[in-house]
């Protein structure tokens, strides 16, 4: 079930050396594995949403990649040097859940250090206008909701022009208006040709804004494709009807393509590699099924698909 | 870097209760020690008396405690929030966050200095020889407060949260009592005088003494000093660096 970069087939737009090169990377803490051989390179111009279950190693490998932490094998390089260069270059523009902000100062003055600091900055009016900011410039960093304290971080990682833009759960705390400027604002960094990497937890803006999907599962890369891909991996259809009668599980087991069975009461719950020829083996058992539904899954449940699966064939190994 | 230095200077001179503390408390203390002791008088063997004494002692309490209490705890609270995290991110060098904070750190020392300098002067007549002697020691004091700048730093990246108080005010306390900051050292009973004197507060102290008499600071104060400052900055950068790789 595992795949490495080189299987995606996204819009061609791969061009050039790696923005982000992970190499057999490991990382454990104590006895917990938290990154195992992880293989990932990234490229300009993509925009990757990291997914996983909790504790999948999202955190351990953006904190890896950021250069916060030191891998206990492998190679971690960002445009071909280390983490930490790459960042003093101005090359890396991250946003993360555990950074802090500074108190005590205005928004302004926050943004307008982080300004200071990059190499290549944008004007401090111009980078608080994207960041949706410039009405709570005179505020104290320290009185601020969650939503606009993510905004400021958000400001604080767009400061210059960046090639990279790292960003754990970032719009974690907006409401639906600033997430949607968020990502639009996103987008065209993206668009510039910049690399976007973000870890999210919010499968619908995988599914609507990245071209390219990696699901982590315990610290290895279990998938990595297009969001259409990761579907089509996980058992693409989900099939549900009634049965009237006896219902017999072991003999809809047997249909031709399932991935999984589900009964509850009357109602069948099945996800198939196959719709057709699956509904089709269904009335070939003489079964009459009634209120027949045949969609296609959405980017969470393959995803629980694909992690349920990783974790079932764990177990059995 | 400056935008960062004139942020960290101008957030610690908004802060009214540990620039109070900083500056009024040393000259405060200093009143109550000297304030009714004699101006010609003698202290033990150290050729000055006592409102001399306590002037250099009381400058160089306050110059600590600007510099090592309030280093401390910010760090460690600013490491907890993960501000110091965040530092990271951007291209600032590692040491940039560590000298933005001794440089906020040496903007309160002075006045706090002064200030003792100021009430020694005025109330209980202090007065040198020379000019130069004000300046000179000044200058030392404020020099000399990089040590504990540094130790400061290295608090702060060894404990965090509730602890760090508690291990700032011990070491805090116990250096200035033990180097003599409080009490003349000549009051001592000698195994405690013969430990004192390698205290870096007793070399502290022991350098505005000197300047006071006239004179150069001795060689082996310095060094002491130069000693504790490289300590210090050592333990200060392995423990940063410790920081860095689970930060």
């Amino acid at each position: 079930m595992t795949t490495t970069g080189n299987t995606f087939t996204g819009d061609g737009r791969r061009t050039g050396a790696p923005v982000v090169s992970f190499e057999n990377v490991s990382k454990s803490y104590g006895d917990v594995r938290a990154v195992a051989d992880l293989d990932l390179q990234l490229y300009p111009g993509e925009t990757v949403a990291l997914l996983g279950p909790n504790g999948a190693g999202k955190s351990s490998t953006l904190d890896l990649l950021l250069g916060l932490r030191n891998p206990d094998a492998g190679r971690v390089e960002l445009f071909g040097t280390t983490p930490q260069q790459a960042i003093a270059r101005g090359k890396v523009g991250a946003m993360l859940q555990t950074g802090g902000l500074m108190e005590d100062v205005k928004v302004r003055q926050l943004v307008r250090l982080a300004c200071d600091l990059h190499p290549q900055a944008h004007p401090v009016e111009q980078v608080m206008e994207h960041a949706g900011i410039t009405e709570i410039a005179d505020r104290m960093v320290n009185k601020l909701s969650g939503g606009q304290e993510q905004r400021v971080r958000f400001a604080m990682a767009t400061a210059g022009a960046s090639d990279l833009i790292v960003l754990d759960e970032p719009t974690t705390g907006m409401d639906v208006t600033s997430r949607q400027a968020f990502w639009s604002v996103m987008r065209e960094q993206a668009r510039q040709g910049r690399a976007v990497l973000f870890a999210t937890h919010y499968l619908e803006e995988a599914d609507a804004i990245a071209d390219r999907v990696v699901v982590l599962h315990r610290g290895r890369v279990l998938a990595d494709g297009s969001a259409a891909e990761i579907k089509a991996k996980a058992g693409a259809r989900r099939i549900v009807f009634d049965l009237e009668g006896h219902i017999s599980e072991a003999t809809l087991r047997e249909l031709p393509f399932l991935s999984s069975l589900e009964i509850s009461g009357r109602t069948v719950r099945i996800q198939s590699h196959d719709a057709d020829a699956t509904v089709h083996a269904v009335y070939g058992l003489g079964l009459f099924p009634r209120n027949l539904e045949v969609a296609g899954l959405g980017l969470e449940q393959a995803f629980i698909a694909i992690t349920d699966a990783a974790t079932a064939e764990e177990a059995a190994a | 870097m400056n935008t960062l230095i004139k942020l960290e200077i101008s957030r610690t001179l908004r802060n009214k209760k540990f620039m109070f503390f900083s500056v009024i408390y040393p000259a405060g203390l200093y009143l109550l020690i000297a304030g009714g002791a004699s101006s010609t008088e003698v202290v033990g063997d150290s050729k000055l008396t006592l409102p001399l004494l306590m002037m250099v002692s009381m400058a160089s309490f306050g110059a600590i405690t600007a510099v090592l209490v309030g280093n401390s705890e910010k760090i460690a609270k600013e490491r907890e929030k993960g501000w110091v995290r965040q530092l990271r991110l951007t291209a600032l060098p590692g040491r940039g966050y560590v000298l933005a904070k001794i440089a906020s750190a040496a903007v309160v020392s002075l006045p706090s200095i002064v200030f003792v300098f100021v009430i020694a002067a005025a109330v209980k007549d202090v007065r040198m020889e020379a000019a130069w002697q004000w300046f000179a020691l000044t200058g030392a004091i404020w020099a000399g407060s990089i040590v504990f700048a540094a130790l400061g730093v290295a608090v702060g990246y060894l404990a965090t949260g509730d602890a760090v108080r508690p291990i700032t005010m011990i070491i805090y306390f116990g250096l200035s009592m033990l180097g003599g900051l409080w009490m003349p050292t000549a009051t001592f009973p000698q195994w405690l005088q013969d430990i004192a004197e390698w205290m870096p507060t007793h070399a502290y102290a022991a350098l505005g003494q000197a300047i006071e008499l006239g004179g150069a600071p001795h060689l082996k104060d310095v060094a002491i000093l130069v000693g504790y400052l490289a300590l210090f900055t050592g333990a200060a950068t392995w423990l940063y660096r410790k920081d860095t790789h689970k930060a």
